[in-house]
């Protein structure tokens, strides 16, 4: 077997010709093995968790699962996933924008912070998310006595399940906009200050269409997140089945009671969710993929059937 | 309108790109800044249309200082060297998109829109492409909506930064004898930023020569020719005539 980079012949000698088939064509053994190892780590850590989950489901029969989602408690666990994603999500996605702009736009003091800052909730511990705002807020937290007078709950109660979501949920709109935004320039958005157009035309005429793709993908990322959360939230909320618990937490608890066959029913819906959010980011890149196969094609139709005057 | 530039400097961090520049332009001049790349016209340009803001100095337009005023209250009508069309929108769109953004106490009605967009899409010579996307067109076709486009809010002033250096030999000629044309027509005051002599002495009344932030000498194409200017523009001219 030869070796793959011939160090003897470096780059711009007369044997540089060979040197480049043989640095793009591996050989079989060594293909097959790297494909059999990806297939294999494919098969024991993706598809087969997701096979089981859906066959625990199923183990009882669909009855089972019909009774499951009966459970007044399992329902209110959905109601509180939903209930805490619709209130994070779309205050990430405005978030998301606006750091996203305020990045790509502006020089400002703290930007090259802000940029680090963004990516934070992705670096540290989830129960760390979900213990900040029990530090802050919680009976002995920072703010604790003051909303203990004017009686209002933030932690063990929906409002601190939102924000340990929030947090966690941070960067994923911001995250899939700014390197897009970054490379769209903003030459369009000139031409369109140029045109007299003031900054919130500029915002929902210009910039959002040019970013709505990337934003759906960041918009899902965050939701599927938001409703998979476990560590977080399990912090803040007080884990009480039918009032503070959400699908993941419903699991755990399902599960801790031996309800095997109903903590595979939730997980299966939980599963489901991820697959459909899979097929609606494929759909979304298929999507931008089509647009921009449409517009050069018809761009070859332009210059093959209508050659006028003004053609160039 | 008469524009005039009192002593505007622009550094980027510890570069000077524009420098202590003073030009007065009048009323339906066609104006060059012709220099090599990096001389600072393009600079000088975006100061004018207030897509940047000097450092130093002011900018007049018929008398009234703007340097203080952003972009969309000059209203200065751009032509970006790549052309910077809305993508997402029809050739229609785009070229109403400035009567579409005025406020509501001066927008047009949508019939008027219609009529101005239509009658600028003969005027670019693309009757009936008014449903086509910018991705549909040759590049000569996209400038030339550019220039619709920018035109379509009756700007006072017309400024264009590299209006043909994207496009083909053959087509940078026909473009620039319609502007020309356009202009003898119109007689609205234009700048357009070139590094190309032919297009420069080709086109304009007079020709600005600017490097390292500096003009270098102001003329027409004659007096610029006559070889009176300083040992840059000599160096300059000599490399390609």
């Amino acid at each position: 077997m030869a070796s793959f980079i011939d160090f003897r012949n470096p780059p711009g000698s007369d044997r540089r010709a060979d040197l480049h088939v043989r640095a793009t064509s591996e050989p079989a053994w060594l293909r097959r093995s790297f494909v059999t190892v990806v297939l294999v780590f494919f098969l024991l850590f993706l598809i087969l968790p997701l096979v089981v989950v859906f066959q625990g489901a199923l183990d009882k029969g669909i009855g089972t699962v019909a009774k499951t989602f009966a459970d007044h408690d399992v329902l209110h666990a959905v109601g509180m996933t939903l209930l805490v994603g619709v209130i994070a999500v779309p205050a990430n996605a405005v978030f998301g924008i606006a750091a996203a702009w305020a990045i790509t736009r502006f020089r400002f003091p703290g930007k090259a912070a802000l940029q680090a800052l963004i990516d934070l909730p992705l670096w540290v511990s989830p129960v760390i998310g979900g213990l900040i705002y029990v530090l802050l807020y919680g009976r002995r937290g920072y703010f604790g006595p003051w909303l203990q007078a004017h009686d209002i709950r933030i932690i063990f109660a929906l409002p601190g399940m939102v924000l340990a979501t929030t947090f966690v949920t941070f960067p994923f709109v911001a995250r899939s906009l700014i390197p897009l935004m970054q490379a769209q320039g903003f030459e369009e958005e000139e031409a369109a200050l140029t045109l007299g157009a003031g900054g919130f035309q500029i915002l929902r005429r210009i910039t959002l269409p040019k970013i709505r793709w990337g934003f759906f993908y960041g918009v899902i990322l965050c939701n599927a997140r938001a409703m998979g959360e476990f560590g977080a939230v399990s912090v803040v909320s007080a884990k009480i089945s039918g009032r503070t618990n959400t699908m993941p937490l419903e699991i755990e608890r399902l599960y801790n009671d031996y309800l095997f066959a109903a903590a595979f029913g939730v997980a299966a819906a939980l599963s489901l969710l991820a697959l459909v959010t899979l097929a609606l980011k494929t759909l979304a890149e298929w999507q931008n993929r089509r647009q921009f196969e449409a517009g050069q094609r018809a761009q070859l139709a332009l210059t093959i059937e209508a050659p006028s005057p003004d053609q160039t | 309108m008469s524009i005039e530039i009192l002593s505007v400097s622009k550094n980027f961090g510890a570069f000077p790109a524009v420098n202590e520049v003073s030009l007065r332009i009048e009323t339906g001049e066609m104006i060059a800044f012709l220099g090599p790349s990096g001389s600072g016209k393009t600079t000088l340009l975006r100061l004018i249309a207030g897509l940047e803001f000097a450092d130093k100095g002011e900018i007049h337009f018929h008398g009234e200082n703007v340097t203080m005023k952003s972009a969309n209250a000059r209203k200065a009508g751009f032509v970006f060297q790549s052309y910077a069309l809305f993508n997402h929108m029809t050739v229609f769109e785009n070229i109403a998109f400035g009567l579409r953004v005025a406020p509501r106490s001066q927008r047009l009605a949508e019939r008027a829109i219609r009529e101005r967009v239509d009658s600028l899409l003969e005027t670019i010579q693309l009757p009936g492409l008014g449903s086509r996307f910018p991705v549909q067109l040759s590049g000569g076709q996209r400038q030339r909506v550019a220039f619709a486009r920018a035109l379509a809010v009756e700007p006072s002033v017309l400024l264009l930064d590299e209006p043909f250096g994207a496009l083909d030999a053959k087509v940078r000629r026909e473009l620039r004898t319609w502007l020309a044309e356009f202009h003898r027509k119109t007689h609205l005051t234009s700048l357009f930023v070139t590094h190309d002599q032919e297009e420069a002495f080709d086109v304009a009344d007079r020709v600005v020569l600017i490097d390292r932030g500096k003009i270098q000498q102001v003329g027409t194409p004659e007096e610029i020719r006559s070889g009176a200017g300083n040992t840059f523009v000599r160096d300059f001219l000599a490399i390609d005539i």
